[in-house]
């Protein structure tokens, strides 16, 4: 007989609930209740900020106008448009159970995810970026992270993806960027169509499996658990919650300013200005693909610069600009600024 | 970047003029009467995988050694920075809260985590390993460990 998988299904959650009843059940891990699986699924829309992540990365008003909360997590990551056509699944463990590698622990977390979906006939992969995919679509998003003595490792089945409105619920300072990210989300955020019951079971089996754990059903939490989630219920919708860890920015420096959004790994948009020249661009992999340049002094020149970077590496830009003068120098410093902000 | 003073044990940088928190890979150098500076040793950065975001405690925080003053993510796994001493948290260094990358870079140098006070038993520092030939015993050890167990690169 291995050690208990105790799994827990907690069904449809209130937005608040499918954050704080996994919380919960990572202190309840931590203070010695076993290592566990559990599933939820919201039943209404939301948007979660990853533990590191500023608020200011979420269009706000455009949340409190559409009834949508905003809710902070305690892993990483960005912040994620969550509704009911995700289940989202949790798997937590004590941290001494995991190789003392963040990259093996993850590997260690991730994989039975990918036993699930090929028992289910869903061609997935774990990437060398630790993305589970099929083909070039990311089709489960994941953060993890460690509380107190647990580690929890969170991720969904994306049975429908509203790309737009993942989109929408991101703030950004150029509508460009928000078309851009669009369209890189709905290339790289696939949906995979297989019935949730089936992948609960085969999640089950699977980390059972790959842990070394035999499965013990259970309907609910523990006492204490029980009670760190009102603890967590309040701790969560709290203004110093939300409003995140202190992070020193850059906050009126005169310096260039760029705006971030990762799709997946190695797939991320920007926009980014600097004295007067803006920019929005798209990356795969390093190279740029759609660009879209702008400074008063390009003097016609702006399609031939697009030309000229569409493609190109984002790190030979510095070299791809020099022929275009002032403008292309202070679009460069806009590039650099992306660059060395890339998630 | 090595550090002045660093030599290289098991193909990483090593500094022999701090303390070392054996667990946890944060080493502690004085810095005046009761006055430390904290951060993490090279091997302890390589095994966390690269780094998107440091965040810490403010100054003025209780720190309590074993108990974390703060966050490291990388790879979308945030995890404790666990204190090697028990004081108060004096200043951190916002160059790195900014730019992770730096600690990965520097990690003996530039890239510090933060200053703390000594308020604790001065006999805590003695749970620190301080002795040059016991730190790179142990580093090479820690290497050896990691390097069987797959956690770093042969």
């Amino acid at each position: 007989m291995g050690e208990p998988l105790r799994v827990i299904d907690f069904g449809l959650s209130s937005p608040l609930r499918s954050q704080t009843l996994w919380h919960a059940v990572a202190y309840g891990v931590s203070q010695g209740a076993p290592a566990t699986l559990s599933f939820t699924r919201p039943a209404a829309p939301y948007v979660c900020l990853g533990y590191h992540r500023l608020a200011e990365e979420v269009d706000r008003e455009y949340c409190r106008r559409k009834g949508l909360p905003v809710l902070r997590r305690m892993v990483g990551g960005g912040p994620v448009y969550l509704d009911s056509n995700q289940l989202f699944f949790q798997i937590c463990l004590p941290a001494g159970r995991l190789p003392a590698g963040r990259p093996q622990a993850l590997h260690m977390l991730l994989e039975p995810v990918v036993t699930a979906f090929a028992a289910l006939g869903v061609p997935a992969l774990l990437d060398d970026n630790g993305e589970i995919c099929v083909g070039e679509q990311k089709i489960c998003g994941h953060g993890a992270g460690q509380i107190e003595d647990a580690v929890v490792l969170c991720g969904n089945l994306i049975e429908h993806f509203d790309h737009e409105e993942a989109t929408r619920v991101l703030a950004f300072t150029q509508p460009r960027q928000r078309r851009q990210t669009l369209s890189l989300m709905r290339r790289f955020v696939g949906e995979t169509q297989i019935d949730p019951a089936a992948f609960q079971t085969a999640m089950t089996g699977s980390y059972a499996a790959g842990l070394g754990l035999d499965v013990h059903p259970e309907t609910g939490l523990k006492g204490f658990e029980r009670e760190v989630v009102m603890r967590l219920d309040e701790k969560f919708t709290s203004r110093a919650w939300l409003a995140g860890v202190s992070r020193p920015h850059l906050a009126g420096s005169a310096g260039p300013r760029a705006r971030v959004v990762k799709v997946r790994a190695g797939v991320w948009t920007f926009g980014a200005t600097y004295r007067g020249a803006r920019v929005v661009a798209s990356i795969v992999n390093g190279r740029l693909e759609q660009v879209q340049v702008q400074d008063q002094e390009l003097n016609g020149c702006t399609e031939r610069a697009e030309r000229a970077l569409t493609g190109a590496a984002l790190d030979s830009v510095g070299d791809v600009l020099a022929t275009f003068g002032d403008p292309g120098r202070r679009l460069a410093v806009a590039f650099a600024a992306a660059n060395s902000a890339r998630p | 970047m090595a550090a002045a003073g660093s030599v290289f044990v098991a193909g990483f940088a090593l500094v022999l003029d701090r303390r070392y928190e054996a667990d946890t890979h944060m080493w502690v150098l004085a810095q005046g009467p009761r006055r430390v500076r904290v951060g993490m040793d090279a091997l302890g950065l390589e095994t966390s995988g690269s780094l998107s975001q440091l965040s810490f405690d403010p100054p003025g925080t209780e720190l309590v050694a074993g108990r974390p003053f703060g966050q490291l993510e990388a790879a979308k796994f945030v995890g404790p920075l666990v204190s090697p001493v028990t004081g108060t948290v004096l200043a951190v260094n916002d160059a790195v809260a900014i730019d992770a990358g730096l600690a990965e870079r520097d990690p003996y140098g530039e890239g510090w985590l933060i200053e703390a006070s000594l308020d604790g038993d001065e006999a805590e520092l003695g749970n620190l390993l301080s002795e040059p030939d016991e730190i790179v015993s142990w580093f090479t050890a820690k290497a050896t460990s990691y390097r069987l167990k797959g956690v770093i690169a042969q």
